[in-house]
């Protein structure tokens, strides 16, 4: 900086008190001599050495893992079905990611609002799940520093979101114990907001692939480590979004462990994805699947609602009963179309939003502050993100003729303006022709 | 320059070494004077880096931040706008070690990475712009070791840094709100106890993960002579890494960005702890750290320094 060319390189330069020049610092001689410039430039291979090492410990171990999956037995497809439907659930846990390509637009606002089920409509998601193989499970979606998690146990089922510290509790009332047991085969209720395993993505497409679909098995495959069947289901309609779905089974205990589903929109990726990044078959922790809420928590008691004694009457009937409750079904298989009648969207959307709302502490003061606060925000409080979910409604669907329309990859939905909601894996165009009647 | 707060008797002391070193007689004493001069060089470093007086303004700064966020949730807990904010918010009011993480969590973006860079980035281009550097060079330590020393140096920093913001966020929390069991992201409870070796965790993963951020800071002070220049290309680096994370697009590159997994240390907050998460974290962290470690290396190594 101030002596220009003057080098440190030779130290008696400056340091007149030192005769030794063995004190000299060892690694400070480089520069100069042409022996020094060698060795300078061999001191910048270091690093590249290093980032070729780095790279080389971040590569090989995965590719290491690649083990060959071709020593399992050949199955036909008949037989592979037969021994996934037969196969007692066994004690699963792992971590699960779930990618959704639907091409619906981006609702999530930026990571603010931490883990929840809207980060399922797009983009990757991680999820961490728990099974003892029997009734009793879990599940937990993962954010940055925030998990919305779903625990199942028998007929009762918790969801949780650490972001609003929140706990949903499902239960069936003690007195039609017996016969919810009954119905339901050991299932848990359904919840609000599930999160998809690719267990529960396979009973699905398994129940599509019973009527109209070409079965077939492709080689075998790995996932998360395990060697693994792999089961094309082709529907043989060109009536549906769905163009293939793939399930990857695992060849020793016959789980499925990844299921993926292509759109006929897009043939170049998956536009559903679910699978294990890492699977373990040992019996989770009893622990895990013991639930209470946290204390101060926010605690909402749903009741699951149940068919009324006089409507079960035979099983095979139904899509009568079904009607009864304002739902019924048109066409059969991957052409399904769910109709549900007297539908008050706005009355949905309104309670959703007003659930939403943060919960006001005691004090009279406060809660006029925050009445004031909501009448002025239209249910928002400034500068916070609160999900608005009429907003939310009216990005996700577009205007049609008589009625609001959902339209994606692999899903299409159409609410009518007069209350009817018509959903399927078909075209929008079968669902407005449906509507019309 | 600008380094009145430098002790003033630093390069004296520096210089002591090799004057001892030809006070010695015989060739056997050579290495033990020489390790003697490697400890004395560490020893000043560290006692350069926290007592200079900006490094601790800059500690209590950051202690401010919890001080400060404390106060401000005591004042407001019962009022509507209580439990708007960020990560773990809400949750301090019930239970004050969550101050410790709240803390953590609005340092880490930009508080932590500005501490890093001022404390890295100094390191070397703060001795060249103050013509310490080539005295530092004449003392018996080569070159690589006086490197690693600075490293050491910003690393004891960050580490002080971190520890700054969890000691005070613990001190404020337990004063004002209490300690209690703690609630876990997936709402299962914990002790108190485990709770608390939880939060060492988390601390601990907090101030690994910067050690990518000192590699690369002491990288560009080896670069320069001017210390503002290293200290801004630091911050930058973590920033543009923040930035280059949000972005949807570039996904495939996410896993190895600098700033990728430092918000990870939510899994301590986890049902169950997942070491794989944690260790591809500091895996990453140890990545940067050898890369740049070794670009600073081979930049101090073969550089002519004359100031």
């Amino acid at each position: 900086m101030h002596s220009g060319a003057m080098s440190t390189s030779d130290p008696s330069n400056h340091v007149s008190g030192r005769p030794d020049p063995s004190a000299a610092p060892g690694d400070a001689g480089a520069a100069g001599a042409p022996a020094g410039s060698q060795r300078k430039r061999l001191r910048w291979a270091v690093p590249g050495v290093a980032a070729a090492a780095v790279a080389a410990a971040f590569v090989v171990p995965s590719a290491l893992s690649s083990t060959a999956a071709d020593d399992v037995p050949p199955l036909t497809a008949d037989e592979l079905v037969a021994r996934m439907t037969s196969t007692e659930p066994v004690p699963i846990s792992g971590t699960v990611v779930y990618t959704a390509r639907l091409g619906l637009p981006d609702v999530t606002v930026g990571g603010m609002t931490g883990a929840g089920p809207l980060d399922l409509l797009g983009g990757s998601s991680t999820v961490r799940v728990w099974s003892d193989g029997a009734e009793r499970s879990r599940a937990a979606l993962l954010g940055d520093v925030s998990e919305y998690s779903v625990v199942k146990d028998g007929a009762e089922a918790w969801t949780y979101s650490s972001a609003d510290d929140e706990a949903v509790h499902y239960t069936v009332p003690a007195d039609r114990l017996a016969e919810y047991e009954d119905l339901a085969e050991g299932r848990a209720p359904e919840v609000q907001g599930d999160v998809p395993t690719p267990t529960e993505a396979a009973d699905l497409m398994l129940t599509y692939a019973r009527t109209t679909t070409d079965i077939t098995v492709l080689e075998p495959t790995e996932v998360a480590g395990r060697s693994a069947y792999q089961l094309e289901l082709d529907p043989q309609t060109d009536g549906t979004l769905v163009d293939r779905a793939l399930v990857a089974v695992d060849a020793e205990t016959a789980v499925p462990l990844r299921v993926q589903v292509w759109s006929t929109q897009d043939a170049s990726a998956p536009a559903m994805e679910v699978g294990f990044t890492d699977v373990s078959f040992d019996a989770p922790d009893d622990s895990v699947f013991d639930f209470t809420p946290p204390a101060g928590a926010e605690v909402r008691d749903v009741e699951v609602p149940l068919p009324e004694p006089s409507e079960l009457g035979p099983k095979d009937d139904s899509t009568a009963d079904a009607a009864d409750h304002g739902v019924s079904v048109a066409g059969t298989g991957w052409e399904t179309v769910v109709e549900l009648t007297g539908v008050d969207v706005a009355q949905v959307l309104g309670a959703t939003a007003a659930g939403e709302l943060p919960d006001v502490p005691g004090e009279s003061g406060a809660e006029d502050l925050m009445n004031e606060f909501t009448e002025g925000g239209e249910g928002e409080i400034p500068g916070i993100p609160e999900l608005d979910t009429t907003a939310l409604y009216d990005q996700l669907t577009t205007e049609v003729d008589g009625g609001r329309v959902l339209s994606s990859a692999l899903l299409s939905v159409l609410v009518t303006d007069d209350g009817t909601v018509y959903a399927g894996a078909v075209p929008t165009s079968t669902l407005t022709e449906l509507a019309a009647g | 320059m600008s380094l009145a707060d430098q002790p003033a008797d630093r390069t004296g002391a520096r210089l002591a070494p090799p004057a001892a070193a030809t006070g010695t007689p015989s060739g056997p004493a050579e290495l033990p004077t020489r390790r003697g001069a490697t400890a004395r060089l560490l020893r000043s470093e560290l006692g350069l880096v926290l007592g200079r007086r900006r490094n601790q303004v800059l500690l209590a700064g950051l202690a401010a931040v919890p001080l400060l966020m404390g106060i401000v949730l005591f004042v407001t807990q019962d009022t509507p706008v209580a439990g708007q904010g960020p990560a773990f918010f809400d949750r301090v009011t019930g239970n004050g070690l969550f101050l410790v993480f709240t803390s953590l969590f609005v340092c880490l973006p930009f508080l932590l990475p500005l501490t890093i860079g001022i404390a890295s980035g100094d390191a070397v281009a703060g001795e060249a712009a103050a013509g310490t550097l080539r005295y530092l060079l004449v003392t018996p330590v080569p070159r690589t070791r006086l490197l690693v020393a600075k490293a050491l140096g910003a690393l004891v920093f960050a580490a002080c840094a971190v520890l700054a913001i969890a000691v005070m966020g613990l001190a404020v929390g337990a004063a004002l709100f209490g300690l209690d069991d703690v609630t876990l992201l997936s709402g299962d409870t914990i002790p108190l106890a485990e709770g608390a070796l939880r939060a060492l965790g988390v601390v601990a993963y907090v101030a690994l993960s910067l050690t990518g951020l000192v590699a690369v800071g002491l990288f560009f002070s080896t670069l320069t002579e001017v210390p503002v220049a290293a200290m801004a290309a630091t911050v930058v680096v973590a920033i543009v890494s923040g930035v280059l994370d949000a972005l949807p697009q570039l996904s495939a590159i996410h896993p190895g960005l600098l700033t990728h997994h430092w918000l990870d240390f939510g899994e301590f907050l986890r049902l169950q702890v997942d070491a794989g998460v944690l260790l591809e974290g500091l895996a990453v962290q140890a990545a940067w750290v050898v890369v740049f470690g070794a670009l600073a290396w081979s930049r101090f190594t073969t550089a002519d320094i004359s100031s």
